[in-house]
């Protein structure tokens, strides 16, 4: 996965408001102070929104970094990266 | 969405427009959302229009969204500024007199709520004791609403937007619940009726129609997965939607309606064109596609009735025309039904500018429905300031933009507003009646009668109404809404008047408010707002209201009266009035002229016009 060309990080560095080169590897839950529940909430519209898929419940819970959520997506077959 | 986007465009600072378009376009995402709120914050705050702060309360989680909420305020346009009441608490904080929603001034009190937190019984009414126990409960939250919403009435100074209760999104064993009563269905319809009757006898409150909202953007506006998460039910879309809604309702606060909806007649209200069909081969009538510009006719007609003028602008032979609105069979609107009309071959900007002048309105005021592109980007180019409703010539796309634009929004309709068309008929009677005719002479043949009133319960709709809309004869401007207006006719010493005018043809109802306040420890009263309709001026109506101020002053023991004049880019009628009047003016900078009169002495009303009783 090339980090510069990452769909998925770049959305998230949008979200949060993060440097534009911030790692992939950087983008976790606990190193955020932005990422609490209410943006939480608003993530997941907006991946849900932006990859055009659903999450399921059990999922939820384990999107907490650029590269859980790219694995997460990745098994609803999007390709993250361009 | 519930009003034609593009139109919605125009209204937001231009340097926005691209952020804004792309959030409400076909897939908006919170990054969007927020790159055009951004966008708008950005951008100079006088293009922006008015600060205002708006309560927002609701039984399930706004905090989540308040970004599209935001958007959606922003679009009126205005700056917002939102207060997010704490996750259902919307009867504490209503019932608490000392709560921010009363203390602090807002524009508005929002209420949003669904039967689904506050009385989720309903939705599972076998578990939940069955059809007596739910009737009481019903019964009890509606006490509780009635409550919340009288409080409001009560203690609140701003007005009151209830939404009504959606219909559940979700009735478990359908065939079976949905009929039982009180079941899901029959408990929300029960409620919703009850709150537009609360609605219309209490003025202040206003209904939002959260369930008609719901049932016109279905599934895709909501999403149970946010539901269970965020206790917050709507999806991304649901809520710039609902935002938009929440806009859309308190937009007539902040700015006027259209006043005149200027229609085109071929491929308009008509299926071809005059000039090369004929008659005979117009498409109208019943069968499609005639009957869309049927339906066009309608909306118009209905317009019409709230109090919109119509006016009719052209490009063909004013004969043939007229040949047409006779002999069509299924014209529903008629030659009389435009107050007035420009059936020639001029360029239709100059047409309207000359509408403009006959009707004593501003070229602001109109709203424009025409087929061609080419009228439609002239008229978009020569005066930015008139509405265009349509952006494209198809007629199902006509009447659509016709029936969703929200140019003609109001609270209520007046009876002026009902009969304002007939006296503009009347204004025209009269001014070709009257030439070539000494103007006193002519003024006496009317039979002018004024009656004067004060402010009270019957009147007032009315005159929020004209200090709204008033823009040329108007002395200070001042757009005081319904509680600011009240508490200053409450003031101890203070005097308001209304002029009713009359003449042979007929009521004109209010045309002129004078309002004066105390000043200096009672000695003098000060003008806060002098303001005639224009379609009453030239008649002595300004100075008959001066005449009985002067009255009712002397009768009080008045020294003497402090007059203000604020010029805005359309009083310049106004500038000088008082000088006129003979004041002497005390303190004169940019924003404003100030003026004294004293000793006070009475004051002749104009001869024409006769007192006809009152108070």
């Amino acid at each position: 996965m090339n980090a510069e060309t990452d769909r998925l990080r770049d959305l998230l560095i949008e979200f949060f408001e993060l440097p534009p080169d911030t790692m992939a590897s950087d983008i976790v839950q606990e190193r955020i102070a932005k990422w609490d529940s209410l943006a939480m909430v608003q993530l997941i519209a907006e991946l849900q929104t932006v990859f055009g898929v659903e999450f399921d419940v059990d999922e939820i819970d384990r999107l907490t970094s650029c590269s859980q959520i790219g694995e997460a997506l990745g098994r609803k077959g999007v390709k993250v990266s361009r | 969405m519930h009003a034609p986007i593009d139109a919605m465009l125009l209204r937001v600072p231009e340097s926005a427009r691209p952020a804004v378009s792309e959030a409400l376009g076909e897939t908006p995402t919170w990054v969007k959302l927020r790159r055009a709120n951004a966008a708008l914050e950005r951008t100079e705050a006088g293009l922006r229009g008015p600060e205002v702060a708006v309560n927002l309360l609701a039984s399930f989680n706004l905090e989540p969204i308040e970004p599209a909420l935001r958007l959606g305020l922003q679009c009126i346009p205005c700056r917002p500024q939102l207060r997010i009441a704490p996750l259902n608490t919307i009867e504490q904080t209503l019932l608490d007199k000392g709560s921010p929603v009363y203390q602090e001034s807002s524009l508005a009190t929002v209420i949003l709520w669904r039967i689904e937190e506050l009385l989720p019984e309903v939705l599972l009414p076998f578990s939940s004791g069955g059809a007596d126990v739910l009737k009481g409960q019903v019964e009890l939250l509606w006490s509780r609403i009635e409550r919340v919403c009288r409080a409001h009435r009560e203690t609140g100074k701003s007005l009151l937007f209830v939404s009504t209760f959606p219909s559940p999104r979700v009735v478990s064993g359908l065939v079976l619940n949905s009929p039982s009563v009180p079941g899901p269905t029959s408990a929300v319809a029960e409620l919703n009726r009850k709150l537009y009757e609360l609605a219309a006898s209490a003025p202040g409150i206003h209904v939002l129609d959260l369930n008609w909202w719901a049932g016109q953007e279905g599934a895709s506006a909501f999403d149970p997965l946010m539901e269970h998460m965020a206790r917050q039910p709507l999806s991304l879309r649901g809520a710039l939607s609902l935002g938009l809604f929440v806009a859309r309702h308190l937009r007539p606060l902040l700015v006027p309606r259209r006043k005149v909806l200027a229609l085109d007649l071929d491929n308009t209200l008509w299926g071809g064109i005059l000039g090369e069909d004929g008659i005979h081969h117009l498409k109208l009538g019943h069968d499609f596609p005639g009957n869309i510009f049927l339906r066009i006719q309608r909306e118009a007609r209905e317009l019409k009735s709230q109090g919109v003028l119509l006016a009719l602008l052209s490009k063909n032979d004013e004969t043939e025309v007229r040949q047409a609105f006779r002999e069509l069979p299924d014209m529903e609107l008629k030659w009389e039904d435009f107050v007035s009309r420009r059936v020639n071959f001029n360029h239709k900007h100059e047409s309207l500018r000359e509408m403009a002048e006959e009707l004593g309105l501003g070229i602001d005021s109109f709203a424009v429905l025409d087929d061609s592109d080419y009228e439609r980007e002239q008229i978009r180019m020569f005066h930015p300031e008139v509405l265009v409703i349509n952006q494209r010539s198809d007629p199902l796309h006509m009447l659509q933009a016709l029936q969703s634009t929200d140019a003609f929004d109001a609270y209520a309709v007046t009876a002026e507003d009902r009969g304002r068309h007939r006296e503009y008929e009347l204004r025209e009677m009269r001014r070709t009646q009257g030439r070539e005719t000494n103007l006193e002479e002519f003024l006496r043949s009317l039979h002018l009668q004024a009656t004067i009133e004060s402010i009270h319960d019957g009147n007032v709709d009315r005159v929020v109404q004209m200090l709204s809309k008033t823009n040329q004869f108007n002395l200070t401007t001042r757009r005081h809404r319904l509680e600011e207006l009240k508490a200053l006719v409450a003031i101890p010493g203070s005097v308001s008047l209304t002029l009713r005018l009359s003449d042979k043809f007929g009521d004109q109802g209010i045309v002129g408010v004078l309002l004066a306040v105390p000043a200096d420890d009672g000695r003098r009263l000060r003008i806060d707002s002098y303001l005639v309709s224009c379609r009453a001026l030239g008649r002595g109506v300004e100075e008959f209201l001066w005449a009985e101020l002067a009255r009712q002053a002397l009768d009080h023991k008045i020294h003497g009266i402090l007059g203000e004049y604020i010029p805005t880019p359309k009083n310049g009628l106004a500038k000088g009035f008082y000088d006129k009047l003979g004041f002497t003016r005390v303190e004169e900078n940019a924003s404003m002229t100030r003026y004294l009169i004293e000793p006070l002495t009475p004051v002749e009303p104009p001869v024409w016009l006769a007192s006809n009783g009152g108070q």
